[in-house]
């Protein structure tokens, strides 16, 4: 029961019958992910040989850490079947709140932003659930409203962290294996996700409402909670990317690093194999999908294709990178 | 969502459910408070005729949009159509950087490149069975690529004084002519929804494509069809745009895609597909535009205006979904 509910998301759960197509569909599904990031990445080593060893990994591990971030809340959220389109907003709204408060509060400041934007994505929750407001539309609501929270707490201009700016120094500036620190800890957070959903009951119970809802409350789940918690880490995971952006640039505003977060986590989220319509997420392949997500732009640059196709290229490889790897385990497609 | 629920509407549109005059009493609201806020600059003839110039964007791309929305899908390239087709346009026209002038014909090459936009998305939804959410997406991007490559490194192309820049605002009938052009657009899309075999066979895959498909509809052929109907609503808005800010940019649809969506679902079009409808569009987009529109001679911040729609489209769709709260409901 376990495994089909983890490994096999189809109807059936005919694991010793299993067609070799199916096994090896399910390869591909956990698989897929790595293998369209390794390609690309060879694409643009053969052209550009110096990318791999010339520091651009450093690069594309700084430029992925917020993306991964927001994505591994987005695929939460995914997860239970349901969309977080204000995750991004969250996300500098923590970046905002915590320049202000990195000098008057100094390292309980992070903590604050942590606790306040999870506070942010559990209303989300609440409303999806106990409201029964449906999240796609709700989230565009709550979006539009945090965006104007973000202009007003800054003014609509660009927020200074003016003293203990060192406090997170360390996330940018020291590396382990030649990436830094901050790349590190998204990764850690995934390992986080992946062991909740895979080995425990509460994460087994988010995958059953992603498959199938209607059976999960029958079966005496508490559903509504359930996607509370997914909103909530959603909102937590947006506030450790805040915290990143402002490690990186001391500063945060409503225009500045890390205000398009929205789409590429997102496309990072089912890049990573992660299905829009619940029940199949894996943390660890969506560190993949932002690494691949993050790759494209720099990598086009890098083998040097114009910087007026590079939108171009962007919108065909994710379409592509999508289509290897999108779980198809529903016959509609919406 | 839970497919016993959706019914596909076979009643007379002309049956006004409670539902929908809830709607256009908030937007009666609207206009009465406005008026009593701003007694000597709300209902102006020309305030009036800036908030329908206004909505003539949103409405157009309203239309496509409740399409799309209605067969279940959702369509997130429409500021990409919008760049792409506004660059074409301006580009074929008669413009400051002297590339080619075709006239008419600058119109008629915008609308292709729109309406193959549409058809790309189509084609990949319905092909790669890839959802239509992250298809939409790639063409977003696909269509700001097509426009910034034709915009290339070179000045700002600017459309000249007088013409085709001064047509949206103009008046002839009364209104703006961007109003009349929506209105045509609107009511085309209404006639399509109603009584073509494309506008019901949206409504059918939205109430159940499942039932579509087992029933031997060729539902593949018409999702392709509605996305290019809907990458054609894109083109005509990112014309229109273009004449209305009388310069070629890229960026010409930026903001358009929340406001669409918005409206399409303040207007009370179900996100799952099957229920609702353009007229109900129509509405959502008169109410936002009203709103933001009233908030800005009333003296509101701009910081604070997204929050206001943001606010209405929460209020809208949780008092939308009050009355069918249940136990058992399952809402994603």
């Amino acid at each position: 029961m376990s495994h089909a509910l983890v490994d096999a998301p189809s109807t059936a759960p005919d694991r010793p019958t299993r067609s070799p197509a199916a096994r090896a569909l399910a390869l591909w599904q956990s698989a897929g992910p790595v293998a369209v990031f390794v390609v690309l990445l060879i694409l643009v080593a053969i052209v550009q040989p110096p990318f791999v060893t010339g520091g651009g990994l450093r690069i594309l591990a700084v430029q992925a850490t917020p993306i991964m971030l927001v994505a591994l809340g987005q695929a939460m959220v995914l997860h239970v079947g349901s969309i977080d389109l204000s995750n991004a907003a969250i996300a500098i709204l923590s970046a905002i709140v915590l320049a202000k408060a990195l000098g008057p509060l100094g390292a309980a400041a992070p903590l604050l932003c942590l606790v306040l934007l999870t506070a942010v994505g559990a209303v989300n929750g609440l409303l999806v659930a106990f409201a029964q407001v449906p999240s796609f539309a709700l989230t565009l609501g709550t979006l539009g409203v945090l965006q104007a929270v973000s202009l007003v707490v800054s003014h609509a201009s660009t927020v200074y962290a003016t003293a203990h700016t060192g406090v997170l120094d360390f996330l940018f500036e020291i590396d382990v294996f030649g990436l830094p620190i901050a790349f590190w800890v998204a990764v850690l957070l995934a390992l986080a996700l992946w062991l909740l959903l895979r080995r425990t009951a509460t994460g087994r119970a988010m995958t059953a409402v992603g498959l199938n809802e209607t059976g999960a409350r029958f079966a005496g789940l508490r559903t509504q909670w359930l996607r509370v918690l997914a909103f909530a880490l959603s909102g937590a995971m947006a506030a450790v990317a805040g915290i990143m952006i402002v490690a990186q640039a001391q500063s945060a505003s409503s225009s500045g690093l890390g205000s398009d977060l929205l789409i590429p986590a997102i496309a990072a989220a089912i890049v990573g194999g992660t299905a829009l319509t619940g029940g199949v997420t894996n943390p660890l392949n969506v560190v993949v999908g932002a690494l691949t997500v993050s790759l494209v732009p720099i990598g086009a640059q890098t083998i040097g294709v114009t910087s007026q196709a590079q939108s171009l290229v962007y919108g065909l490889v994710i379409v592509v990178a999508v289509a290897l790897t999108v779980p198809r385990v529903r016959s509609i497609v919406k | 969502m839970s497919a016993a629920t959706h019914v596909v509407p076979t009643a007379s549109p002309r049956r006004v459910s409670p539902r929908e005059l809830g709607e256009v009493g908030a937007l009666v609201l609207l206009v009465v408070v406005f008026t009593a806020l701003n007694p000597s600059t709300f209902v102006t003839l020309t305030n009036i005729r800036t908030v329908l110039d206004q909505a003539s964007v949103p409405l157009i791309l309203g239309v496509g949009a409740t399409l799309v929305i209605l067969m279940g899908s959702i369509d997130l390239s429409v500021e990409g159509v919008m760049g792409a087709a506004g660059m074409t346009f301006i580009l074929l026209s008669d413009n400051t950087r002297k590339t080619v002038d075709l006239g008419a014909g600058a119109i008629v090459v915008a609308l292709a490149v729109g309406l193959a936009l549409g058809l790309l998305s189509g084609l990949l939804h319905t092909r790669l069975r890839v959802p239509s959410f992250i298809v939409t997406l790639g063409v977003w991007f696909v269509g700001l690529g097509i426009a910034t490559l034709l915009f290339g490194e070179s000045v700002i192309p600017f459309l000249p004084d007088g013409g085709i820049k001064a047509w949206p605002s103009h008046h002839p009938l009364g209104v703006p002519n961007s109003f009349l052009l929506a209105l045509v657009i609107v009511v085309a899309g209404l006639l399509v929804a109603r009584f073509t075999t494309l506008g019901r066979m949206a409504y059918a895959i939205g109430g159940d494509e499942q039932v579509a498909r087992d029933n031997g509809l060729a539902v593949d052929r018409y999702k392709v069809l509605v996305f290019v109907v809907a990458g054609g609503c894109g083109a005509v808005a990112g014309i229109l745009a273009t004449m209305q800010l009388g310069a070629g940019s890229a960026t010409v649809g930026v903001g358009n895609l929340f406001t669409t969506i918005a409206a399409v679902v303040i207007g009370g079009t179900s996100l799952g597909g099957g229920r609702g409808g353009i007229h109900r569009t129509v509405v959502g987009v008169l109410l936002l535009v009203v709103l933001q529109n009233g908030l800005v001679l009333s003296g509101v911040s701009p910081n604070v205006q997204s929050a206001v729609s943001g606010a209405v489209l929460i209020v809208a769709v949780a008092a939308a979904a009050w009355p069918l709260r249940d136990r058992l409901r399952i809402v994603t």
